[in-house]
C-alpha cells in the first residue's frame, strides 16, 4: 500500500473521526459505497459521451470524495466535471482510470482506519 | 482542534437550538453536515432532494434550511424559491451547500433566495460560526417583525379610536345651523384634531350666534376642549342666553378643566336680523373682519379679550362691539391656520395677502371663495389643508333666515310648558327657612323664550315677595326704613318675627298664556296679612320714594300693569313679554 498521506489529508480525516465518533464507520462504509456507485455510473456516462451527466456526477463525487479529505480523489473527479462542463472528452477514459486506482487506494485506507 | 471548537462554544453565550433543515442528495456529505450540526446542539430534519426538502419545511417549517445546490428532481435552487415562498413575512436564512467555484453559479444561489455558501469540504468552526450568525439575523429580523406588527396595531388601533373620537365629537361638536343661507365656512372634517372648531345655533329670538374656536395644541388633547364648549354653546343658546353669559360659562369651564397653557382662542357673534346689527366678543384670535357692501370697506375688530379658559370667572371680560349691519354686509370670523399657510419656501400667506384679496374682489358673493383660493395657490396645495378655518356670516332680512329653531317648521315655541297656571303656598315652616324663588325662577324659565326676560321676572317676583313676606305675614312696617338706624331695627325685628311666626301663609298664583312670538304672564302674590289702603297709596305716589317702597314703581316701569287687589292683601302683576328683546 502506499503512502497514506498521499491520498488522503491525514489531520483531517483525524479530525472528522472525532467528529464522526462512532458515526464513522457508518460514513466510511456510506461513502464507499456511494462511489462505488458512481464510480460505475462514470464508466457508463463516458461510453454513452453523455456530458452533462458526466459533469453532475463528477461533480457530486468531487464533493463527497473532499469531505472525506480525499484530496487527490476529489482533485481527479474535478478533472472529469471540467471535461464535461467543456464538452471535451479527450483523455477522459484515462482520467477515469486513475480515478478508479485513486478510489480503490482511499477505500483501502479508509477500510483499515476504522 | 476540538479542544479550540470547545473553547469557541464556551467563549460565546450559551448556543440556542435550532431546526435545522438539511437536505444534500450525497449520502456521506448528509451524514457529515448532519452529525456536526447535531453535535452543536441542535434538531436535525434531513432531506435527499429538494421535493422532499419542501415537503419538510412544510411540515416543520425550521429556523435555518442548509440546501445543496446540485440534486436530483427538484434541485436546490427550486427548492430556494419555494421554500422562500413558503416562509412569506418571515426570514428563514437559506444557505447553500456547494462545492460550485464559479460566480454565475453563485449569483444563481443568491437569486434563488440564498444568503450564503458553505463550501464543500466542509469545515466545523465555519458551519458553526455561520448557523450563529444567521440565528442572530433570524431573531433580530423578529424582533424587527413584532414591532413592526405591534407599530401597525398600535397605529391601527390609534386610527380606530381617532374614528371612535371623531364621531362623538362630529356629535357634540357639530357646526349646527353652520349650513344656513347666510353662512359660508370651511372647515376640514379633521378640524376638531387640529383644535379648530366652528359652531353655529339660531337664537329663540331669531338671531344667531357663531362661535369660532381654535385650542392651542393638536390631537386628542386639542380636541377634547371642543366638548364642554360646544355642550354649553348649544345648550344655552337653544335657552335663550345671552352672549355674555355663554362666553362666561365657557371660559369658566375651560379655566377649571383644561391645564395650564391650553386654552382656545375664539370669536363669537350675536347677530340680530331685526335689529340689524350684530354683537361681536374677540379673544385673542385674528381680527374680525366687516365688510360693508355699499362702501366696499373692510372694517378690522381687534381682540380686546384674553382667549377662553385663561382668566377666572371674577376677571373675565364679556364686553363686546356692537356694529349696525346692511343687507349684504359681511362679518369675518377665522383662525390664524390661513395667515400662517406657508408656501413651499416657508412663507406665511399674512394678513396683507388677505386684505388685499378682499379689496381685491368686486364681487362680495366671491371674496370667501377668491381668499381659499389664493390660500391654495399660495400653499401649492390643491387641497385644504386641515388648518383653514373660516366663516363668513352675511346679514340678511328676517324673512331670509326662515324658523329660528330647525328646517322642519318646528318653531322654537314649540315644546316647553307655555300655558299653564300654578298656585303655590308657602306656610310658616317654609316661610322661616326657604327662599321660594329661585325655583319659581327656574320653572319660569322652562317657558320657551322667556329666558331673556329672567333679570326682570326675578326683580318682580322678589319685590312682590318680600312685600308679601314683611308687611302682610309678619306685618312690618316700611316707615321704619326710613332712617338709616331704623334700616337695622326693621330687619332685627324681621328676624324675630319669622322665628317666632306660626300662622300665616303668602301664595303665588301664576299664570302664563302665549301669544304670537311671546306670551303674557301673571303673578298674584297674596298674602295672610292685614292688607293696607291701597287707594290713597296709590294717589301718593310721591310717597313711595326714599329707602322704602321702591320697589313698585320700579315694577311699573316693567309691566303692563300692577294692580292691588282685595283688601290689599293681593298685588296682580301682568307682564307681556316678546322675544324680541
Amino acid at each position: 500500500m502506499s503512502n497514506p498521506a498521499d491520498h488522503l489529508d491525514i489531520g483531517a480525516l483525524q479530525d472528522l473521526k472525532e467528529i464522526m465518533e462512532n458515526e464513522f464507520e457508518t460514513l466510511v462504509n456510506t461513502f464507499i459505497s456511494d462511489s462505488q456507485n458512481k464510480v460505475d455510473e462514470l464508466d457508463a456516462v463516458l461510453q454513452q459521451q453523455d456530458c452533462d451527466a458526466l459533469r453532475k456526477v463528477a461533480h457530486s463525487l468531487k464533493g463527497s470524495s473532499s469531505n472525506v479529505c480525499a484530496f487527490r480523489l476529489s482533485e481527479l473527479a474535478r478533472q472529469l466535471e471540467m471535461m464535461g462542463k467543456e464538452e471535451t472528452l479527450e483523455g477522459a477514459d484515462q482520467v477515469l482510470s486513475a480515478l478508479r486506482v485513486e478510489f480503490r487506494a482511499v477505500s483501502d485506507i479508509l477500510s483499515t482506519n476504522l | 482542534m476540538d479542544n479550540q471548537v470547545q473553547a469557541v462554544e464556551t467563549q460565546g453565550e450559551p448556543i440556542e437550538s435550532l431546526r435545522i433543515l438539511i437536505a444534500d442528495d450525497n449520502d456521506s456529505d448528509r451524514l457529515i453536515l448532519q452529525t456536526i450540526v447535531r453535535k452543536e446542539g441542535h434538531v436535525v430534519y434531513t432531506a435527499k432532494d429538494g421535493q422532499e426538502a419542501i415537503d419538510i419545511f412544510k411540515e416543520q417549517s425550521p429556523d435555518i434550511v442548509l440546501l445543496d445546490a446540485l440534486m436530483p428532481n427538484v434541485d436546490g435552487f427550486e427548492a430556494a424559491r419555494t421554500i422562500k415562498q413558503l416562509a412569506g413575512d418571515n426570514l428563514v436564512p437559506i444557505i447553500f451547500l456547494t462545492s460550485l467555484r464559479d460566480a454565475t453559479s453563485l449569483a444563481d444561489c443568491l437569486a434563488a433566495g440564498g444568503l450564503d455558501f458553505l463550501s464543500k469540504p466542509y469545515n466545523r468552526i465555519i458551519l458553526q460560526a455561520k448557523i450563529k450568525a444567521f440565528a442572530s439575523m433570524r431573531r433580530l429580523h423578529e424582533t424587527v417583525q413584532a414591532q413592526r406588527d405591534e407599530i401597525s396595531l398600535h397605529h391601527d388601533r390609534l386610527v380606530h379610536e381617532q374614528e371612535v373620537a371623531k364621531q362623538v365629537f362630529d356629535n357634540i361638536a357639530h357646526p349646527g345651523c353652520i349650513d344656513a343661507p347666510n353662512i359660508k365656512y370651511l372647515l376640514s372634517p379633521m378640524a376638531v384634531f387640529n383644535g379648530d372648531l366652528v359652531l353655529a345655533s339660531r337664537k329663540p329670538s331669531g338671531g344667531m350666534f357663531v362661535f369660532l374656536g381654535d385650542f392651542t395644541g393638536h390631537g386628542l388633547p386639542a380636541a377634547i376642549g371642543a366638548m364642554p364648549v360646544s355642550e354649553i354653546f348649544y345648550g344655552m343658546a337653544q335657552k335663550g342666553f345671552s352672549l355674555q353669559d355663554i362666553l362666561r360659562e365657557i371660559n369658566k369651564k375651560l379655566k377649571r378643566i383644561l391645564p395650564v397653557g391650553v386654552f382656545c382662542c375664539a370669536s363669537m357673534v350675536d347677530v340680530s336680523f331685526r335689529k340689524h346689527s350684530a354683537e361681536v366678543w374677540v379673544g385673542g384670535i385674528p381680527d374680525v373682519l366687516v365688510y360693508r357692501k355699499q362702501t366696499r370697506q373692510l372694517e378690522n375688530l381687534k381682540s380686546r379679550h384674553l382667549p377662553l379658559g385663561v382668566v377666572d370667572s371674577d376677571r373675565f371680560n364679556t364686553d363686546t362691539t356692537l356694529i349696525q349691519l346692511e343687507k349684504g354686509d359681511r362679518v369675518m370670523l377665522w383662525s390664524d391656520g390661513i395667515i400662517e399657510a406657508c408656501n413651499p419656501q416657508q412663507e406665511m400667506f399674512g394678513e396683507e395677502r388677505v386684505m388685499e384679496v378682499l379689496r381685491n374682489t368686486e364681487d362680495a358673493d366671491a371674496m370667501f371663495d377668491n381668499l381659499v383660493a389664493a390660500v391654495e395657490r399660495h400653499t401649492g396645495r390643491g387641497e385644504q389643508d386641515d388648518d383653514y378655518t373660516m366663516v363668513e356670516v352675511t346679514m340678511v332680512g328676517e324673512e331670509e333666515m326662515g324658523n329660528a329653531l330647525g328646517a322642519d317648521g318646528k318653531s322654537y315655541m314649540a315644546g316647553g310648558p307655555k300655558d299653564w297656571s300654578m298656585t303655590y303656598e308657602l306656610r310658616p315652616l317654609t316661610l322661616k327657612e326657604f327662599n321660594p324663588l329661585p325655583l319659581i325662577t327656574h320653572l319660569l324659565m322652562e317657558v320657551p323664550g322667556l329666558r331673556p326676560h329672567s333679570g326682570k321676572i326675578y326683580t318682580i317676583l322678589s319685590e312682590l315677595y318680600s312685600n308679601a313676606l314683611e308687611h302682610g305675614v309678619l306685618n312690618l312696617h316700611s316707615d321704619l326704613k326710613a332712617s338709616a338706624d331704623g334700616f337695622a331695627r326693621y330687619y332685627a325685628e324681621r328676624t324675630q318675627k319669622l322665628n317666632e311666626l306660626y300662622e300665616g301663609c303668602v301664595r303665588f298664583h301664576i299664570d302664563h298664556h302665549p301669544v304670537k312670538d311671546g306670551g303674557v304672564l301673571t303673578i298674584v302674590v297674596e298674602d295672610t296679612g292685614p292688607g293696607f289702603d291701597f287707594k290713597s297709596k296709590e294717589e301718593n305716589r310721591h310717597k313711595t320714594e326714599g329707602y322704602s317702597g321702591r320697589g313698585i314703581p320700579l315694577i311699573n316701569t316693567m309691566c303692563r300693569s300692577v294692580r292691588y287687589l282685595g283688601k290689599g292683601n293681593q298685588v296682580e302683576v301682568i307682564f307681556d313679554w316678546h322675544v324680541d328683546v
